[in-house]
């Protein structure tokens, strides 16, 4: 049996995940905190991602392969701790894929990487430029994870490697800023603003990536769910009311806020309150057959408190 | 159709503001709705289609526009059955420092042609960002004008409206009058790709609508807008100097034209045939000119 490593294992994806695999896998993970009550099978190792400690688990437990999801999406522990932990995470754990004769990868990048523009077209494809760092330069770390991750698919072609770019990702166990967001009373959208925006299950997302693993797929690939609705939708749909504050109020105060603590979001990621960033997810469906199981109502009704 | 919205204080407010609308205003939306029933669209179950459209909302601008097509401006419309089931591009004159014209047409083919066609329009790039604006527009079928919008549109089949003059056309001053502006080449590249179809439209009577004295582009760029046109009444009277006078519009609607060629062709090859659908709508303006008595008759 082939043997999946799972960075970022203890996360919410993480354990889905891992209980997906284990059907057809031995998987063991990595993580920076410990999985209380994994189930048996499944071996967890609290190591960071930069240090040495996680080359011994490639030695020690000699996987097939890997699947890379470890990382820090939030702000709460500094912005230069977020970027080093997860671009400098990556290429360390791409150089041992390189050296531990792993046979397959999958890293699990963003859709936020196109970032979110007035111009932007509907239903962008892969080749669509990766231009997020433009207007939210808090999160061109996830920009560099995820070229680090494409140019190591065309520097060693006998790995079959995928790169996953999902849209908003929600659900009941998955730790996403987007699901912490909606997860709110009253939801601040910027005012005179309602973007289209797509939203995936994690359950359907798990299967995605276990779909990745088994058809050994190569390439980049946007993963799309059940379809997209305007912004307030989503959020009266997933029982909070949509506060709609004045953009020249909202920015100010916001980037205060953000940089005393009190607000998660830097603002950068108010563009993508004002603007849709849609994806095409036809490339992945083309080469795996994926179909979500879980609709829209579904997948709000998962956030709802 | 969608399911059913428990949207409550809204509709009951709905209801309230129904029962002092005028009767012809309620004929007007009964009518609307019949128009849109006629519709094939794909919408998921919260009423949206794909790229922001709703049918909701297409009717709530649809009743204004409408009084005006009918009342304000006394729309004529000629030849509509002119434009071809399935794929389409509409390509017509834009003026009048608002489009207007682009709501006449849209309307025009939601009322009177058979089977009713909701117009897809190609937005300028700074639309998105004008706060309510780029709400109203995207739920009525506008997209932001990038070629890939465009071919995503007509390869669903879609009609999709487009003005090659761009702002130079809207904001550009009365002397020019039924002077084509230069076309944008764009729209025919796409034409090409998709091999699409191209009915040349003339709208007469919106070059008139609010004669600009000067445009001073280099203002409007301080103020985040593409252009500035200066009017006898904007911006004397703020923004309010921009609604139109009462002309009268006529809509020529072309025989569709059929193009063939690679879209990736220099930019003089392209130009030819971009001549052709130039020289055609110059051709429905000396009908429409010929036929019509006054600027408001």
């Amino acid at each position: 049996m082939e043997k999946v490593l799972i960075t970022g294992i203890s996360g919410g994806l993480g354990r889905l995940l891992a209980r997906r695999l284990l059907e057809r896998y031995e998987v063991c993970g990595v993580d920076r905190v410990p999985w209380e009550g994994h189930p048996r099978g499944v071996t967890v190792h609290v190591v960071d991602l930069r240090k040495k400690k996680f080359e011994d688990v490639f030695r020690t437990e000699l996987p097939t392969a890997v699947v890379h999801m470890g990382f820090i999406r939030h702000f709460r522990s500094g912005e230069g701790l977020r970027h080093d932990v997860n671009v400098r995470g990556t290429k360390q754990l791409l150089d041992h894929c390189t050296n531990y004769g792993i046979q397959s990868l999958v890293v699990f990048s963003s859709g936020y990487v196109y970032g979110a523009f007035p111009e932007n077209p509907y239903y962008m494809d892969e080749d669509h430029p990766l231009s997020a760092s433009r207007s939210y330069p808090e999160i061109r770390d996830l920009v560099e994870v995820d070229t680090l991750a494409s140019a190591f698919i065309w520097k060693y072609p006998h790995i079959r490697t995928s790169v996953l770019r999902p849209v908003n990702v929600l659900g009941t166990f998955v730790h996403s800023m987007i699901g912490e967001y909606l997860r709110q009373r009253r939801v601040p959208t910027v005012m005179g603003f309602d973007p289209m925006m797509q939203f995936i299950h994690e359950e359907d997302v798990c299967e995605a990536i276990a779909l990745a693993l088994e058809h050994g797929l190569q390439g980049v690939f946007n993963v799309t769910g059940p379809g997209a609705v305007p912004l307030h939708t989503a959020i009266r749909e997933s029982g909070g009311t949509p506060l709609a504050l004045p953009e020249p109020l909202v920015r100010p105060v916001f980037e205060r806020l953000f940089r005393w603590g009190l607000w998660p979001y830097p603002t950068g990621a108010l563009d993508y309150l004002k603007y849709p960033v849609t994806l095409s997810g036809k490339r992945f469906v083309d080469a795996t057959n994926f179909r979500c199981l879980f609709g829209l109502e579904e997948i709000f009704q998962s956030v709802r408190r | 159709m969608a399911r059913r919205r428990p949207h409550r204080e809204s509709s009951a407010l709905r209801d309230l503001l129904g029962a002092f609308l005028p009767l012809a205003v309620r004929d007007v939306g009964r009518e609307i709705d019949e128009r849109l029933r006629k519709l094939p669209t794909r919408l998921n179950e919260y009423g949206y289609d794909a790229f922001g459209l709703h049918l909701e909302s297409v009717r709530t601008a649809a009743v204004p526009a409408v009084l005006l097509y009918r009342h304000y401006f006394r729309v004529e419309t000629h030849e509509i059955e002119r434009v071809p089931a399935g794929r389409v591009l509409l390509v017509g004159n834009h003026a009048g420092q608002l489009p207007f014209d682009g709501l006449m047409l849209s309307t025009a083919m939601l009322m009177e042609a058979e089977p009713p066609r909701i117009c897809r329009s190609m937005a300028e790039y700074w639309v998105p960002s004008i706060p309510w604006f780029n709400v109203l527009a995207a739920r009525s079928g506008v997209l932001v004008g990038t070629p890939e919008n465009c071919i995503a549109m007509l390869e669903a089949g879609e009609c999709v409206m487009v003005f090659p003059e761009g702002v130079r056309g809207m904001n550009k001053t009365f002397g020019k009058r039924y002077k084509l502006q230069r076309f944008g080449l764009g729209f025919m590249r796409l034409a090409l790709e998709t091999e699409t179809p191209v009915v040349p439209v003339a709208i007469v009577g919106s070059e008139e609508q609010q004669p600009g004295l000067a445009n001073l582009p280099r203002l409007g760029r301080l103020l985040g807008m593409p252009a500035f046109p200066v009017t006898a009444t904007f911006p004397l009277l703020g923004p309010l100097g921009l609604w139109p006078l009462p002309v009268k519009y006529r809509i020529y609607f072309g025989e569709p034209l059929h193009f063939e060629g690679a879209p990736g062709d220099e930019d003089a090859v392209i130009q030819e045939k971009v001549d052709v659908v130039r020289l055609a709508i110059e051709d429905l303006f000396a009908r429409g000119l010929a036929e019509r008595r006054g600027v408001f008759r």
